[in-house]
């Protein structure tokens, strides 16, 4: 009984040589492996990486050109801010020079008479 | 009750204190205006739009470097300006109601002048918070004109002062006149 089983282990697990092509077929299930992984990934993948990539860009340049003209046209007010400071400061200045000139001028005037009286 | 009504004079004082240090005016909207104007400048600066400003003011140029020093301290300038061409057609009670505004403790009027021949007036303050300018007002007046500019934060007159002679700021020889300002008439 136990010399038959032996037999047919031996039988069953004899050590047998691989097909001359099974490297080949091995390879070729690899590739085809790859190949159907590949296929798996959707064809727009690609295009919209890609289009999100130059829209992110053009997102940045329109941030990047409205930022530069509020930035101008801040600056151009600070400079508009300080011009009307400016002229009303003169404004000011004018009046005060106007009503002190004309005293000024009487004292001048007056100043040889009284030098001579 | 009690410790409600103590909570809510606590508010009241904090309030009080924010409206005091705040140097920035209620300026009214002077709505049809703009039509009837035949010039009109308005000019709406926050903090974070002069921090913009600086970032474009020119360091190595003198005139751009001593407005982007000027406005280094600034937390806001207001400018409402109106030109016309017939006399007096701007509502007087508008502009009156900034003067009143003007009228705290925190703001003293540090220049009034008033022209009878040019028919123009021009009042010039300074809000102070612990003896340090936070803030300056102009008012001026004239039969086709009238311009109001708030500007809010540090502002240094020593730096203003540097700025004469440039954007058309005169050169105005401040010490040297202080005494007359201060008896400029009415």
């Amino acid at each position: 009984m136990s010399h038959d089983l032996e037999r047919q282990l031996r039988a069953a697990l004899r050590a047998v040589d691989a097909p001359p092509d099974f490297s080949q077929r091995v390879l070729a299930r690899i590739e085809r492996t790859q190949a159907r992984r590949l296929r798996a990934l959707p064809t727009w993948l690609p295009v919209a990486l890609a289009a999100s990539a130059i829209f992110g860009a053009l997102l940045t340049h329109a941030w990047h050109v409205r930022q530069e003209r509020a930035g101008l046209e801040a600056r151009q007010q600070v400079i508009d801010a300080l011009r009307v400071t400016g002229e009303k400061l003169d404004l000011a200045y004018r009046v005060v020079n106007a009503e002190l000139q004309p005293a000024a001028d009487s004292s001048n005037d007056s100043a040889p008479d009284d030098q001579g009286a | 009750m009690k410790s409600l009504l103590a909570a809510l004079a606590v508010l009241l004082l904090i309030g009080q204190r924010a409206l005091a240090a705040d140097a920035r005016l209620v300026l009214p909207e002077f709505r049809g205006l703009e039509d009837k104007a035949s010039e009109t400048v308005t000019i709406t600066l926050d903090a974070k739009l002069i921090k913009l400003a600086a970032g474009f003011l020119d360091a190595s140029k003198p005139e751009d470097a001593a407005a982007k020093d000027v406005i280094s301290g600034l937390t806001g300038i207001y400018v409402r300006s109106f030109t016309f061409d017939t006399d007096f057609g701007y509502p007087l009670g508008e502009v009156d109601s900034v003067r009143k505004q003007l009228a705290t403790p925190s703001w003293q009027r540090v220049v009034e002048v008033r022209s009878r021949k040019q028919k123009s007036a021009v009042d010039v303050y300074l809000s102070l918070d612990r003896n340090l300018a936070n803030g300056l007002a102009i008012i001026a007046s004239e039969p086709r004109e009238f311009t109001i500019v708030n500007i809010v934060g540090s502002v240094d007159l020593e730096k203003l002062h540097r700025l004469e002679g440039r954007f058309g700021i005169p050169k105005l020889e401040l010490e040297a006149k202080a005494p007359e300002d201060k008896a400029a008439r009415r």
